[in-house]
Parts: C-alpha cells; structure tokens; sequence
C-alpha cells in the first residue's frame, strides 16, 4: 500500500465511522425521554446539588465516578426518604462510622437532590445494577422462612441492617441483636425508633401489630 | 544534539510546568490512597483531592503534548514559529488559568457553600469528573487552545511544506479541541449530561489523544533510531486509521447502562473489544524498528518510547478489553477494576510518551551531546515496578468488590472497609514507590545536561 493510500484510508475510513456515530447519537437522543422520567424544576435543582458538592468526586452514579464511596444510582429505592435527607444533612450524627463528611448541605437542597436520586432510579439502565446473585439466591434456597424472616424479608430491612454480613451498614448490624434488647424495646422501638435512640433516623414501622410482633419474635432469635 | 531553530526552546517552558504538576498529581495521589485508610487524613476531602489528581494529570499531559507539538512543527517545517512571542503569551495565559482554576478548587473545597451559581453555571467547581473546570475557565481553555492551534497551523502555511506526522499531529489536536465543546453544554438530563460527557472523555483518551501518540511514536523513532520516515509513516497512518475504526463507536462501552438504548451493548462490545488491535500494531512498529538500530545515542529516550509503546498496549488495551463486553461488564462495572484500567491506561499510554518526548527532545534544547541516563532508568523502574503493583492491588480489590458486592450482595462499605483493607494498605506503599520515581525523575529533568557527565576514572595500570 502506499503512503497515499494509507492516508486516505485514514481520513476517509474515520469520517465513515464517524457519520455511523453521529446516524446512532441522533436515533439514541430521540429515545432517551422515553427511557426515563419527565425533568421537573425540582429534579434538575437537585442535579445541581448533586454538581456543587462534587459527589461524583467520591461517589458512582450509573456505575461512573469515582469509587470511593456507595454507587447512587438506586439509593433512592433501598433507603428510606427521613433516613436519606438526616444522613445527606450531617452525616455522623446518623452514624459516627460514616466516612461522608458534613458538607453543610441545606434542608431544601437535600429534599432537591433525593429528587434527583428518585429520577435517577427510574431511568431504564438496561438492568444495571444486576440483583446479587447469592443475595437473591439466599431467599429461596429451599429453606422454609420462619414468619418473622418473611416480614424482615418484605419491609426491605436487609437495605439497611446487617445479619451474619448480608445487608447494608448504614443501621446497626443485627447479627446479635436478640442479646442486647429485650422484647419490650425491640417491640416499641419498631413503633417510633426516634422514641428509644436520639437522633434516631429510622423510619417508624408501618406494618399490623402481627408482623410488628413476628418481626420481634425473628430479632430475639438473633443472638 | 542540537536544536535546528530557536522556537523550538519554547517546548521546554511546557514541559516544565508539566513536571511540576505531575509532581503535584502523584503527591495528592498518595494523600488519596492513604484516606482510603483515614477519611479525614488531610484539610480536602477525598473528592477534592481526587479532582486535583485527575485534573493535574488532564492538565500536565496536555501541556506536555502542547510542548511536544511546539517542538516537533519548526523540525517537520523547516521553519521558525509563525510567532514566537504568541506562543510565550499562550504559554503564561495557560499557566494562569490553570493556577486560577486549582486555587478554585481548593478554595470550594474548604467552603463548599463558595461555589455558588452565576448564570446558570457554577463558578468553581462543576462537579464533573475530569471536566470539572467552571465555564470561565472553559472558555479561556479553548481560547489557549485555538491560539496554539493558529500558531502551528500558520507556521504549516507559511512554509507550505506537509509531513505526514505534523498533518496527524495537528489533525489529532484539532479533533481533540473540537471533543472538547461536547462538555460546555447543561445538560438537564443527567443521562444525557453523561452521555455527552464521554465524548469528551472517551474520544479524548481513546480517540484524539491515541492519534497524536501515533504521530509522536514515528517522530520519535524518527529522531531516536534514524529510522526512514517513509515506513514510519506509512505505519503510522494504518495505526491511527484503527485507532479511529475502532475507537468512534467503541465510545458504545460507556453507553451500555447510564439509560441509553440496549443496542450498544452490541455496538460497544463489539468495536472496543477491537480496541487493543491498533496498539498492538505500534508495539510491533517500535519493534520492527529498533530492531535496526545500532549506534543509539539517546538511550534513554529509546528505552521510553519502547516502554510506552508497550505499557500502551497492557494498560489501555489488555485492561481495557479484560471488562469491556457487556456480560462482564455488567458485573465490574463501577468497581476498583476500572480504577486499575484508568491507571495503567494513563501511566502506559500518555505519561510515558510525554517523558519519552522529553527524553527525546530536552539534551537537543539544552544543546547536550551526550547525557548520564542512570537516573532516567532508576526513576523508569521506580514508577514502572510501583505502578505494576498498584493496579494489580487494586484489580485484586476489584475482583473481590465484584464478587463480594455485585455477586454475594454484601454492602459496598462492608467490602471496602474489611476485605479490601490490605489492598489499600498495599496501594499506598506502592504509591511512595512511585512518588519515590518521580522524585527521581523530576531531579533528573531539572539537571539533565546542566551538570557535567561523571568522571569515569582510568582503570589503574598494573604494577
């Protein structure tokens, strides 16, 4: 090949590549809104937030970052509101092991930004982040699940707390939880947790006393 | 050695601000590593600090491609600059701006409520990974930038005379200006704030960036070896053509899960999985030709630009391509493994071929004939051996994330905070490693030629 063809292989081949790019950046900008949620006023506020304390400095959003700190893509699905909005606002005083520092993040800012995460969790990722496989796997192995496990299992409490390593760290680990508290306190603090730990910033339990009480009766086990 | 034409100086300017902030990248680096450890180690917080290790490196190596570029247009010409006095102008506006856009940061950092809006726009800190440069800051970027693309251009005009490496070089600086605008436009959708986000990104590094590492690899084997250019060139042309063929819709691996239609799984997969063709291509053209070389001179710029085309290869291609299909990409996505590709990617592809043009192109500006290499190589195997450790400590952390987090479904702070902790222990040591190397290496480049070559004493006469 000579010297001149080579260069127009080059030049003309890109600009080729280049037009198949641009054909599948216009047909891909056409389907976007369809793909994920209007962009209210609010949402877009809440980008900004997201933008003016350079969270993707330590964190990941649609698995793209920085790495440090939890990926925010479905945070919004597997966190309470209350817990989220006190932990944005001062972190540490959720939970003294946090890494996150106080930003000084503001009250409406933050009710912006958990819009935002609501938006970001809605928009169609083509399934990422996959469902753990194990995790999921773990629920249906076979082993009947006592009346309590299934409670624990439908109020999405493993999102937070922490039994035998599965689940999440922002609330307590549970692992032996039935040594520490009594019925009576397991019992009441699921009614209203702020009533038995300052600074509580778990949602109160909004279930039947029935599951309130088979929920208790699987914590005591815990030990 | 020697320069041919006195604009050719104006290089070394560039270069030396490049040194200095690769010095800064790697100090604040290891303050990264270590707050793995401890959070709260130092007055910034780690997105902070991260902001000012990514942005410096953005930053030097732009430099030093700019200086590389200054050097190789008056050589490829045969002419002095259009303007020399532009050049020194565009030199100190960048050095300003870039002070500017750093004390930003740092001063966002310590009162975050300082990055406040003006027009739309915040005015320290934008909050977007590598481009986190506020608009102001933007605009004077593309300003340098288009002042030194008009210096080069002219000069070209001026003399009429067209190589094939100065018309790739300033084809790829071109393109790189031009991927730069993508990321100047508010998005308010954050998946298409993404998704033009990575044209800047992605077409930078795996794009425009490649082209002119394409071009700089045949000058320098050019200058180094005396290698004919008709050959090199040639070469050159089928390399940087693949780079593109591959590498435009290649972009579709970043496009798989931030909310972009199913289809570029395929084409992602697809085309970046072909990535790593065209590197390998330049480490078989490094080969082919110092396979001839006889009386080299220059060792140390030899041993360099073999070194980066080969670390190209492993870093950007072998590491790209290990997690770029979308079945594993599904799991590693987001993960420490990424981190280990960005790594050696960087440090393989550009870090390496901006010391190579330095080594290739500083003993001729400081009219040396021959130089000491010792400590090119001390400092060569300090950061290479360092950084070899660090991403394999960090692919390590990455696959026990993907399994333990993405797989088993434990908690993202449970697995970096006890089963990664080694790892990040393991990461700063290697990391004082490396700092360790550009100690050397930024000694090296301040002395190189200003000292006189060790006296080599006689061997004593038998008696």
């Amino acid at each position: 090949m000579s010297n001149r063809a080579a260069r127009n292989l080059f030049i003309f081949g890109s600009l080729f590549f280049f037009v198949i790019f641009l054909a599948f950046t216009y047909d891909t900008m056409g389907k976007l809104d369809q793909r994920a949620p209007e962009v209210t006023n609010e949402v877009n506020a809440g980008k900004m937030v997201w933008h003016k304390y350079d969270c993707i400095g330590c964190h990941t959003i649609f698995g793209t970052g920085s790495y440090f700190a939890p990926d925010m893509t479905k945070v919004s699905d597997r966190k309470p509101k209350g817990y989220l909005k006190q932990f944005i606002m001062d972190p540490r005083s959720v939970n003294p092991a946090a890494a996150m520092p106080k930003l000084g993040i503001t009250s409406a800012e933050a009710d912006n930004l958990l819009a935002f995460f609501d938006w970001i969790a809605k928009v169609d990722t083509n399934g990422w982040p996959p469902k753990p496989i194990l995790a999921v796997a773990a629920g249906v192995g076979g082993r009947e699940l006592t009346a309590g496990q299934r409670v624990y299992q439908s109020l999405g409490c493993s999102n937070c707390h922490a039994i035998n390593g599965i689940g999440g760290t922002s609330g307590p680990d549970l692992t032996r939880v039935g040594s520490r508290r009594d019925r009576a306190w397991l019992f009441g603090h699921f009614k209203d947790p702020g009533e038995y730990v300052r600074n509580s910033a778990m949602p109160k339990v909004e279930a039947p006393d029935a599951d309130i009480r088979q929920l208790t009766d699987y914590m005591i086990t815990l030990k | 050695m020697s320069i041919k034409y006195q604009s050719q100086k104006i290089a070394q300017d560039f270069f030396t601000f490049a040194v200095v902030l690769f010095l800064v990248q790697v100090v604040v680096g290891l303050v990264a590593s270590l707050q793995f450890l401890w959070p709260d180690f130092f007055f910034l917080k780690f997105n902070i600090v991260k902001t000012l290790h990514i942005n410096a490196l953005i930053v030097w190596l732009l430099c030093g491609l700019m200086g590389a570029t200054y050097y190789v247009i008056p050589e490829e010409s045969e002419s002095e600059l259009w303007s020399i006095p532009l050049a020194k102008l565009q030199f100190w506006a960048t050095v300003v701006t870039i002070t500017a856009v750093v004390l930003g940061y740092i001063w966002a950092g310590i009162n975050p409520q300082a990055n406040g809006t003006v027009l739309g726009t915040l005015t320290l800190n934008e909050g977007r990974k590598y481009i986190e440069a506020p608009r102001w800051a933007d605009i004077l970027i593309v300003i340098s930038v288009l002042v030194f693309l008009f210096n080069c251009f002219m000069t070209v005009l001026k003399t009429k005379k067209w190589t094939g490496i100065q018309g790739v070089l300033l084809g790829g600086l071109t393109f790189l200006a031009l991927m730069y605008l993508p990321g100047m436009v508010y998005m308010k959708s954050m998946v298409k704030d993404q998704f033009w986000w990575w044209w800047v990104v992605h077409l930078w590094v795996e794009g425009a960036w490649e082209i002119i590492a394409g071009a700089l690899l045949a000058f320098m084997l050019m200058k180094v070896i005396g290698a004919p250019r008709h050959a090199l060139e040639k070469w050159m042309y089928l390399e940087v053509g693949l780079v593109m063929f591959t590498g435009i819709l290649g972009t579709g691996h970043h496009y798989y899960w931030i909310g972009t239609p199913q289809y570029w799984l395929w084409i992602g997969g697809i085309f970046s999985s072909l990535e790593p063709i065209p590197l390998l291509v330049m480490v078989w053209d490094a080969f082919r030709t110092t396979r001839e070389a006889r009386n080299v001179t220059n060792r140390a710029g030899l041993y360099y630009t073999v070194a980066h085309a080969i670390f190209n290869f492993v870093g950007a291609g072998l590491w790209g391509v290990i997690h770029t299909l979308p079945e594993v990409n599904k799991w590693t996505h987001g993960t420490q493994i990424t981190t280990a590709h960005g790594h050696l990617a960087f440090y393989g592809a550009y870090v390496l071929l901006v010391m190579s043009m330095i080594y290739v192109t500083l003993p001729a500006i400081r009219g040396v004939k021959e130089f000491n290499p010792s400590r090119a190589f001390q400092s060569f195997w300090w950061m290479t051996i360092s950084m070899v450790f660090i991403v394999l400590v960090t692919t390590g952390a990455g696959m026990v994330q993907t399994y333990m987090e993405r797989l088993m479904g434990l908690d993202y702070v449970t697995v970096k905070a006890t089963y990664n902790l080694w790892f990040w222990i393991l990461r700063a040591i290697f990391g004082v490693g490396f700092l360790i190397g550009v100690g050397i290496f930024v000694v090296d480049y301040f002395r190189l030629g200003r000292e006189p070559m060790p006296y080599v004493s006689p061997a004593p006469e038998k008696a």
